[in-house]
């Protein structure tokens, strides 16, 4: 069947696609509903990385974030009418997999999704930007029907969010502490919510942002009283440029043992004291993409009113995406974007 | 229910080519007819297909039906001597399966580009008007020329839309209209709407894309082949 979706093609410029699709074995086909755009897209977009890789990547679909439904599903996993959210994280066959990546999915703190040899929808293969996709039916995780669309459009990052939190075993009274008032410090906080009973500190620059977040702690970086938390695990969900003096404050603020897990992205290297990981016998952990089994985590943690309700202050707007224009819109709106949450696109071409 | 007609009962006469119609060129490893079928299978809002195309091409759409496992197909048809017989057929062989006030969404075989938004257009048109017409705005200006030689007029642009295909009705009213036109020996209406309209309702326009074009010509035919873009990355 031919499929109709929006690739970009270089910077600022997207064109109509229409592509013939074929159902592989393993896959199902999706109806893409909704979908967000990351920051990734947006670098994407706004050609915010270097030439080279750029061009290697151009012409791709973009979009790694969305919530469709099942419209044909060969592999029987499915029924018609499912909503579904698509894990953008693709493990090769596992036939084709070797002793380091078969001891990697086999531990539970890591995973498959740290193999290289994973694929990610939007950056190494197609991302969802089209009406109906071709998907590999074990990267489906369904979703429960009554559940909005727009919120479950944030399985993605919940899922993310599931993931740095596995990387570290938490103890009832551990206080956590989470630098970052973006939407995944939000995210992760909303998600620490749901599992953990001890105290949660978020520390962020924005006043506005911070009083987005509900029942837990919450200050504005530099404060002095950070230092007296007793922190002991700290999430850092800041990432770019910003992510060096965030790290810098943990390192200064965190308790002697205590463990980091990192989990924002910075584009080019930044610097690290290690000194002071050193003196306080830090630990520092690295997260990555999600797997499925964080976006099924994610759809359970759903399931719950309040959980829902925290997630969709995210949501700024919802857009009905007709034509290509109506998609080049919703760019340049989320580029210009600084509140905390996304603009969710709803597709109808 | 909502069901679509697909007109697949054309000879082609325009492309030139004598043993097959335009509608069962091959397109990359796929006929056309099929990539139209594929639009309406896949759609979550059509709950069954009828195919109307010449008596000697049922055998193709049958072992297509199993090879593309086209799952909506339920009545393969013979196509009539004009578009409008054609259609008609149609209406026959669905009337025990349906009720009156069921949507029949009629499209061109040769149009394979027909977009989701077009077909959620069409059956939520018809089901709050009773009948639709697909159309685009004209860009071009349009001239009348009666004598085939000299302009006759020159249409308001801004009042003038061009018609596509699919034409969307409630059960009753195409198949109403079908008959009285039949019954005034009005035979070769290329447009089930123009039917609807002399029946004296109305018929509500409604969103059509250029790319939902009809392949008539050759030139029609490589415009096709270049917009279906062979996908560069690898398969997963």
């Amino acid at each position: 069947m031919l499929s109709r979706g929006f690739k970009i093609v270089q910077s600022k410029r997207f064109e109509i696609y229409i592509e013939d699709l074929e159902v592989s074995f393993g896959h199902a086909v999706v109806k893409i509903e909704t979908a967000a755009i990351c920051k990734a897209d947006l670098r994407y977009y706004l050609g915010s990385r270097d030439e080279r890789t750029l061009n290697l990547k151009y012409p791709i679909n973009l979009i790694h974030e969305a919530i469709g439904t099942i419209v044909k599903d060969p592999t029987n996993s499915f029924k018609k009418g499912d909503k579904v959210a698509l894990v953008p994280n693709i493990m090769i066959d596992s036939e084709k997999q070797d002793e380091f990546d078969i001891a990697l999915s086999k531990n539970p703190r890591l995973g498959e999704n740290y193999s290289p040899k994973a694929l990610f929808a939007s950056s190494s293969y197609n991302g969802f930007s089209r009406d109906y996709i071709a998907y590999p039916a074990r990267n489906l995780v369904k979703i429960e029907k009554n559940i909005d669309s727009s919120i479950a459009t944030f399985s993605e990052l919940i899922s993310v969010a599931s993931a740095a939190i596995r990387r570290v075993i938490l103890k009832e009274n551990d206080v956590i502490g989470i630098w970052g008032d973006g939407i995944l410090g939000y995210i992760l906080c909303s998600v620490l919510k749901q599992v953990h009973k001890g105290h949660i500190i978020v520390i962020g620059h924005s006043k506005e942002k911070l009083e987005k977040y509900e029942g837990v702690q919450t200050y504005i970086s530099k404060d002095p009283i950070i230092k007296k938390c007793k922190i002991n695990v700290a999430f850092e969900c800041i990432g770019g440029i910003a992510s060096e003096s965030g790290i810098e404050e943990i390192l200064n603020s965190i308790l002697p043992g205590a463990k980091l897990v990192l989990a924002g992205v910075a584009e080019n290297p930044i610097k690290i004291n290690t000194r002071k990981i050193l003196e306080k016998g830090l630990a520092l952990y690295g997260v990555t993409r999600s797997n499925v089994e964080d976006f099924k985590f994610a759809a359970e943690l759903l399931k719950n009113s309040d959980f829902r309700f925290d997630i969709s202050k995210l949501i700024l707007d919802v857009t009905p995406i007709y034509e290509i224009k109506d998609y080049y819109r919703v760019f340049e709106v989320e580029t210009e974007s600084r509140a905390l949450g996304k603009h969710i696109m709803n597709f109808k071409f | 229910m909502n069901i679509a007609i697909i007109l697949a009962g054309g000879k082609g006469s325009r492309m030139g080519m004598v043993d097959q119609p335009k509608q069962f060129i091959d397109i990359y490893g796929k006929p056309i007819v099929v990539h139209t079928i594929e639009a309406f299978d896949i759609h979550e809002q059509i709950d069954a297909i009828a195919v109307v195309c010449l008596k000697e091409w049922h055998e193709d759409i049958k072992i297509w039906t199993r090879k593309y496992e086209l799952n909506k197909i339920k009545w393969i048809v013979d196509g009539g001597e004009t578009r409008q017989e054609s259609v008609l057929n149609g209406l026959k062989a669905i009337e025990e399966d349906v009720n009156p006030e069921d949507i029949v969404v009629i499209h061109d075989a040769a149009r394979p580009l027909i977009s989701h938004k077009i077909i959620v257009n069409n059956i939520e048109g018809a089901k709050k008007y009773g009948a639709v017409d697909t159309v685009i705005k004209a860009s071009d200006t349009i001239i009348q020329s009666i004598d085939d030689n000299t302009i006759s007029s020159i249409p308001v642009r801004k009042e003038l839309y061009i018609g596509q295909t699919p034409q969307s009705f409630v059960y009753s009213t195409i198949y109403d209209a079908h008959k009285s036109a039949a019954s005034s020996q009005i035979q070769d209406s290329t447009d089930d709407c123009r039917l609807v309209l002399n029946s004296g309702k109305k018929v509500h326009l409604v969103d059509g894309d250029k790319l939902n074009f009809k392949i008539t010509t050759m030139e029609d035919l490589l415009l096709l082949k270049s917009i279906i873009k062979m996908s560069k990355l690898e398969r997963i």
